[in-house]
């Protein structure tokens, strides 16, 4: 008779979307598997079909209401590449900007609300008080920062995208408006406060860090590959080449995003039913990836920018290059959102931003074309065809968190087998697992968008005895 | 007041837009208004007993349904929030094809006992559970959100809004002489004529006011995400033909070249405004 157990999280709290663990114990209580799964599903990459490209990038951005403006670049830009248009520069710079509120937005959203709280309370907290909103009322200082910043980049895209949520400006040639000059005087000024804002929420993540990092290095450092966009070894998310590096840090492929489906592919795994997404060249075995926020430090030696380069450097100083621990993304994920605040200041001091010439016309034609930028999670990738007549025939999306599925899987069970031994299951531990699941901060509201991503099939008999998975 | 924030199937995004709510975010989080059960935010489990529930999306599978039905169970007020849940949102483009026999064909066998089943369509909340408001909009705008959250835990029913979104768009109606529609990246608008004099297929003619008209006003076409306005919720077989003569008339082209230009782009009404909207009874029900 077998005596195999299973754990079960679910709901998985505080990340983006319907998720669960399951961690399979075996007969002498040691953990001999674990998953992170989605269990909502949506079916955009079937119903879409057919559809008009004109209101593709509005329609695309409902996959995901907290990454939205990404998803809205990335359509834009793979439309321009069928229709060969060139946006003028100040679009391309209005657009980074979008793209800067964007990871703002997500980033403060996800320090403050969901990871703090981990870092804040002792893991003997009473679950129910282990939130932002009890944060808020112990420090109601440290929620007044939250909701600045937040509100920072939710006037970058009311201002710029015309709306805070699902943008509307952006359209394939361009922006439907320029920014006034007034805006841009008081974004800029808004855009001082941030940065010291930022500065300080860095200070604090570090200080909390550094407190429990004896404890956090233990939850999962699975050695793998690393993909993000470089602009000459530097943070780059609207524009530049897709680099991978080893788990030695050597350069192991670099390309533009129109070759993107020709390095990374998706494949299952042996243990899993889910769709993955890999290194073509090595098999789903070895070549695991992950992108994120990590990865953008990995990736890149320096960042335009002072303070962000600053705390770079002192990155790959104490964790080196690249780091691996998986709850590093936490950290690296003040250093993005540093790097944003300080590139939004950067570029509304450009004067030239108000230019008028935000628009061009374009031709529509049918075709094949793609796209990446670097959203919150990590890198994007867009791929439409498109008829003669300019309708939807078909549209691969390869979304972070797909990207990042294999190695939270096998984080999930490294963390699992630290923290479970002999079927002894102390209270708070659970969480930690939690914790690195919601380290890489997963979208599953963009992986289940589609039928074919992240999900696992059992089967059991009658008796819900489980008898295979299939894979 | 406790309260629970519930996502059935959607994007998340009407969550985020009460979080963009900034300092009248904080004004509410300060006074009676204590969020108990979140998934997204607070780490409990279990839905408790609570005094008022948000939910954010619409039912698409078994386990959404068994959600609300448990959610509307354990609260005295229940509010609909987004276009999700009030009448079924963008994955009801989803109900044109199965995507359960979709699912069958590429997984051979569905008798998981992990993943929800898949429910037939997808539902608003209201053909499960009973509503007391409907807040629609993908997502509604923060001011909205807050105003009328602001309302109910002051134990008053919220303002409403009747009227369509060109009464909010600060755009000059004219009766104008056009031979053809156009697609939204075709031409340059206009900045101060209404969307539809100059040719493009905008909705805020059929569409519920309350958003303040953001994207008309940036010379983007409405969409309808906030649905039928009251005085086209019982006829909503008339909507189409509402919408030809409109047009029509703003544009000069007549009715038959209208309908054969709108055929093209069914995608136009079948995003929001004609989303599923079945058990619905309460008009004055909705915000």
């Amino acid at each position: 008779m077998t005596s195999q157990r299973e754990i079960t999280i679910s709901p998985t709290t505080r990340i983006e979307g319907h998720g669960k663990v399951t961690i399979i114990l075996d007969e002498a209580g040691n953990v001999s598997d674990a998953y992170f799964y989605a269990t909502e599903i949506r079916g955009f990459d079937y119903f879409l079909n057919g559809m008009e490209a004109d209101r593709l990038p509005f329609i695309i951005s409902r996959i995901c209401g907290v990454c939205s403006t990404a998803h809205v670049l990335a359509s834009v830009k793979a439309i321009e590449s069928i229709y060969r248009t060139e946006i003028t520069e100040t679009a391309k710079k209005l657009r980074e900007l979008l793209l800067m509120g964007q990871i703002i937005s997500n980033h403060s959203l996800v320090f403050f609300f969901l990871i703090l709280p981990d870092f804040w309370f002792s893991k003997e907290e009473d679950p129910s008080k282990r939130n932002a909103f009890q944060i808020m009322r112990e420090n109601p200082e440290i929620g007044r920062k939250a909701i600045a910043l937040r509100s920072f980049a939710t006037r970058i895209l009311d201002t710029i995208g015309k709306r805070e949520v699902h943008i509307v400006s952006t359209i394939p040639g361009g922006l439907i408006s320029p920014l006034k000059e007034k805006e841009r005087e008081e974004l800029l000024k808004a855009a001082e406060k941030a940065c010291a804002t930022t500065r300080e929420a860095v200070n604090l993540g570090k200080e909390l860090f550094e407190k429990n990092w004896e404890e956090f290095r233990k939850a999962g450092d699975y050695k793998t590959h690393y993909m993000a966009l470089t602009g000459d070894d530097a943070l780059e998310f609207y524009d530049g080449k897709i680099r991978i590096i080893n788990p030695k840090r050597e350069v192991f492929s670099e390309f533009t995003a129109q070759d993107y489906m020709e390095h990374i592919e998706e494949k299952h795994y042996e243990w899993t039913y889910a769709k993955f997404a890999c290194l073509k060249a090595l098999g789903c075995q070895k070549g695991i990836v992950q992108v994120g926020p990590t990865a953008r430090m990995n990736v890149n030696k320096k960042a335009k920018t002072e303070f962000a380069n600053r705390e770079l450097e002192e990155f790959k100083r104490k964790f080196g290059s690249p780091a691996h621990t998986t709850l590093l993304f936490d950290y690296a994920r003040l250093i993005d959102l540093l790097y944003a605040c300080e590139r939004t200041r950067e570029l509304l001091e450009e004067e030239n931003i108000t230019r008028t010439d935000t628009r061009v016309k374009v031709k529509p034609k049918g075709g094949i074309g793609r796209s990446v930028v670097e959203a919150p999670r990590g890198t994007l990738a867009h791929e439409y065809t498109l008829t003669r007549n300019g309708r939807l025939k078909n549209m691969k999306l390869i979304i972070p968190t797909q990207v990042n599925s294999a190695a939270i899987n096998l984080n999930v069970k490294d963390a699992a087998t630290e923290f479970i031994r002999k079927g002894e299951i102390k209270p708070g531990l659970l969480n930690r697992i939690e914790m690195v699941v919601r380290a890489y901060d997963p979208c599953i509201k963009c992986a289940t968008r589609d039928a074919t991503t992240s999900l696992k099939v059992e089967i059991r008999n009658r008796e819900g005895k489980l008898l295979k998975i299939l894979s | 007041m406790k309260v629970n924030i519930v996502s059935l199937t959607c994007c998340a995004g009407c969550v985020s837009s009460f979080l963009n709510a900034g300092d009248a975010l904080l004004e509410i989080l300060s006074q009676d208004f204590d969020i108990v059960y979140s998934p997204t935010f607070v780490d409990l489990k279990e839905v408790p007993e609570v005094d008022l529930a948000i939910v954010e999306g619409g039912v698409r599978t078994e386990a959404d349904e068994k959600l609300i039905r448990e959610v509307r169970a354990k609260c005295k007020i229940l509010v609909a929030l987004g276009i999700c849940a009030t009448h079924g949102g963008i994955t009801s483009l989803g109900n044109v094809i199965s995507v359960k026999k979709l699912l069958e064909k590429e997984y051979f066998v569905l008798e998981t006992s992990k993943l929800p089943e898949l429910e037939d369509l997808m539902y608003p909340i209201c053909n499960f559970v009973d509503v007391d408001y409907y807040i629609p909009g993908c997502p509604p705008m923060p001011f909205l959100i807050i105003h009328s959250l602001k309302s109910i835990v002051s134990g008053k029913p919220p303002i409403r809004h009747q009227s369509v979104v060109c009464i909010e768009c600060n755009r000059k109606i004219i009766a104008a002489k056009l031979d053809r529609l156009y697609g939204i990246y075709e031409k340059e608008a206009d900045p101060n004529l209404c969307l539809v004099s100059q040719g493009f297929v905008c909705l805020g003619s059929l569409t519920r006011e309350g958003c303040g008209a953001p994207c008309p006003r940036a010379g983007f076409t409405c969409f309808g995400c906030r649905g039928p306005t009251d005085s086209l919720l019982y006829r909503s077989r008339d909507l189409y033909s509402f919408l030809v003569k409109v047009i029509s008339k703003r544009t000069g082209i007549p009715e038959e070249e209208v309908k054969k230009e709108l055929y093209r782009n069914p995608f136009i009404f079948h995003t929001f405004i004609f989303s599923k909207f079945e058990h619905f009874k309460a008009r004055e029900r909705i915000i």
